[in-house]
């Protein structure tokens, strides 16, 4: 019942494309830059990790994250061949925001904005004549458990092919939200560092095809779907549990029939706040036990800020160019890790040549919705 | 004769809105003057205080369903099965949009500084879904769509869809919306127009609801979403009989020539005009009066549709009465022999 990903597609703050976004993180660059849209003065932290495509400087407008998305899409069905009608392949995307950013500002700035394009539907359809389409918006693991629903539909005969994306740009209510309950602002995103500081938001976009597999296929993919786990820690409404998401990774183990000594590298949610961090690493080693430090490890959230409902999907797409290439991208501003994590093999440098067959990606979100992929390099 | 195995049922429904305290009410003109719905009868007030609306009235019409289903028991509405063996799937389009805005309204007025921690949770749209499965102990997949007018059918769906992938063996599903200053702003629709209500469903495999010896009160068939309603209701009904019953689109507008996609002998429910515009909570809505219609008797299918030609798709969905016909093809959700030998060998499902 395999399951092969044979088109991606990503927009981000370190790039425009998988290529490019790999490169760049390959090569350390982080699109940690000073806000670009909102009001500087009105937070106390200043920075986050934007798309620079505002027309004006300064200036926001609404429909952002509508137009990365289309454009994930895109990249990810032309590599696909699937051509550019998809009124017959389902797309699901997972956000944790909608384009509830364009909602702020056509209530409080009165830009022009139409409330029936909160969801992606009508975008999907206008651009890619697509009508089973699907709008979850399931925090900042939606677009891995987009990933899981896409990859039943497919097991279930459903569909021969589905298009999973996943889209966040940053809405000020969050933004403003995570500042105020930050008891110190972040400067950056430190991952796993004892000195970590918080969460700060990123804008991206990422997309895949999924189809399943025929015989001859696998050459031409960018890599195998072994299996994505999904559960819900039913414990707290905003902080993890490290107990919930040690079952939703033994779970996606399970699923994909793989061991934790098998995984060769794990593309961490890693957050950077101290709740998330802690309890992953608690997650892992209970997962991995005495296999902990086997897997290289690394959290691209240092680089691309938390991309939120599509970070889970980005990661995806980075771990599978990593177990194609031999590159793996490092983990910035780690330099003290946590004592959790004291066995972890984290990436602080880029990684090149390393032999890579299966990683493991990692994604959780507030409500304690938890959802781990298992990936495999194609050709196996 | 009872459901077959492999198909998925309605095992509970819940309310929570004005004028309508069960299912077959869903069918007559809601109660005059009925004031909005008070949450605190059925969940309290402890705990709730800075929970949006929409998730309290979440709460409530869920906690009715769990309880219909009799999978909360007790003064404390204990869960009688493993949290694990239950999904959620919240649907609403509207629900938290005034967080979102009324926040950045205040970072321009104020700063972040004057914002309230405790509105965190409620700028995550998923926060509905959160909560419902907090509250219950529900840890299977907990998915949110916010998907426009087809949301609540599409909701129905998915949580069909988890169940018969083996996900899950039932799922709670939950539509809510309701109406403030901000959703009549953006809407452009006055208060009395919109719903300030919820409505959930329970959905459970035929098999696992046999074993815990639940009563089906309704089996879920075939769910289309296509551009357009004559397509979508072409591909529902291909052939055979007519619907016993028809829910239509919100607010939908029969054409002149009567020239329609479903005959004009069958009777037609707009619950948007007795209840308010239910955007994202339509479907469940629409589902939970087909449960209270079949329980009274109703004859026959009854189709479910959500959104309209202006819309980016149509969903439609039927509901079949569990003695009858058997499922035949394109009739109930049969799980494929790929998901049965997941469900089978799974260990979420035997915990």
């Amino acid at each position: 019942m395999s399951q092969l990903v044979t088109g991606a597609g990503a927009v981000a703050s370190v790039g425009e494309g998988v290529d490019e976004i790999f490169r760049a993180l390959c090569a350390g660059t982080s699109g940690l830059h000073e806000l670009r849209g909102f009001d500087q003065d009105r937070y106390r932290g200043r920075h986050a990790y934007e798309i620079d495509d505002r027309p004006t400087a300064g200036t926001d407008v609404p429909g952002r994250a509508t137009a990365w998305l289309l454009r994930a899409v895109e990249e990810a069905v032309s590599q696909a061949g699937l051509g550019e009608d998809l009124s017959e392949v389902p797309v699901l995307v997972g956000t944790g925001l909608r384009e509830l950013r364009s909602a702020e500002l056509a209530w409080r700035d009165r830009t022009g904005f139409d409330i029936g394009r909160l969801h992606f539907g009508p975008a999907l359809h206008k651009r890619f004549g697509a009508v089973r389409t699907h709008t979850f918006a399931g925090a900042c693991s939606a677009s891995l458990y987009a990933l899981a629903l896409g990859s039943d539909l497919l097991a279930s005969g459903a569909a021969d092919a589905v298009v999973v994306a996943g889209v966040d740009t940053l809405t000020e209510s969050m933004y403003g939200l995570l500042d105020r309950v930050n008891s110190e602002p972040p400067d950056r995103v430190r991952p796993f560092d004892r000195s970590r500081r918080g969460v700060l938001m990123g804008d991206g976009a990422a997309a895949v095809v999924l189809r399943r597999e025929e015989p001859g296929a696998a050459t031409a993919a960018l890599g195998r779907l072994l299996a994505v786990s999904m559960n819900c820690d039913a414990r707290h409404v905003t902080a993890p549990d490290a107990q919930g998401i040690a079952e939703a990774v033994h779970e996606a183990q399970w699923r994909a029939g793989v061991k934790p000594r098998d995984i060769d590298l794990v593309l961490l949610h890693g957050t950077g706040t101290q709740l998330n961090d802690t309890a992953e690493a608690t997650a892992l080693a209970d997962v991995y036990g005495t296999d902990v430090g086997g897997p290289l490890m690394t959290a691209i959230k240092s680089m691309t800020g938390h991309t939120s409902g599509g970070s889970g999907l980005l990661s995806l797409i980075v771990a599978l160019r990593s177990l194609a290439t031999g590159q793996v991208p490092p983990t910035l501003h780690l330099s003290e890790p946590l004592p959790e994590a004291a066995e972890f093999r984290f990436v602080r440098e880029p990684v090149s040549g390393a032999g890579l067959q299966l990683a493991q990606v990692d994604a959780f979100g507030f409500g304690g919705v938890n959802a781990v992929a298992v990936v495999e390099r194609a050709g196996r | 004769m009872t459901a077959a195995p492999g198909t998925v049922v309605v095992t509970g429904a819940g309310l929570a809105l004005p004028g309508a305290d069960t299912p077959d009410a869903l069918l007559r003109a809601p109660a005059p003057a009925a004031g909005p719905f008070d949450t605190a009868p059925r969940i309290g007030h402890r705990g709730h205080r800075y929970k949006d609306r929409a998730t309290r009235l979440a709460l409530c019409a869920a906690l009715d369903a769990l309880r219909d289903a009799a999978l909360v028991t007790g003064e404390d509405a204990a869960l009688a099965v493993p949290g694990v063996t239950v999904g959620v799937v919240g649907s609403s389009n509207l629900g938290n949009l005034d967080t979102a805005c009324l926040t950045a309204a205040t970072i321009a007025e104020e700063s972040a500084c004057g914002l309230s921690p405790m509105s965190l949770p409620n700028a995550s749209s998923n926060v509905i879904a959160s909560w419902v499965a907090i509250r219950h102990g529900l840890r299977g997949p907990n998915l949110m769509l916010c998907n426009g007018p087809t949301s609540g059918l599409d909701a129905l769906h998915w949580g069909a869809t988890l169940v018969s992938a083996g996900r899950v063996r039932r799922a709670v599903v939950v539509g809510v919306e309701t109406h403030n200053p901000v959703v009549e702003d953006l809407t452009g629709a006055p208060a009395a127009e919109l719903l300030d209500g919820a409505a959930a469903v329970v959905v459970e495999d035929a098999r696992w609801a046999r074993e815990r010896g639940a009563r089906a009160a309704a089996v879920l068939g075939p769910y289309e979403r296509r551009s357009g309603l004559g397509p979508c209701v072409a591909a529902l009904l291909p052939q055979g009989p007519p619907p016993g019953i028809w829910f239509t689109p919100e607010r939908h507008e029969e054409p002149a020539d009567a020239g329609g996609p479903v005959p004009a002998t069958v009777p037609r429910h707009d619950l948007s005009r007795a209840f308010g515009r239910a955007s994202g909570a339509l479907g469940v809505l629409q589902c939970a009066a087909a449960v209270g219609w079949l329980a009274a008797g109703g004859s026959g299918d009854a189709l479910l549709t959500c959104g309209d030609d202006t819309a980016d798709a149509v969903a439609g969905l039927l509901l079949r009465p569990v003695t009858g016909r058997g499922p035949g093809p394109g009739a109930p959700c049969a799980v494929s022999s790929v998901t049965s030998a997941i469900s089978a060998s799974s260990a979420m499902e035997s915990p």
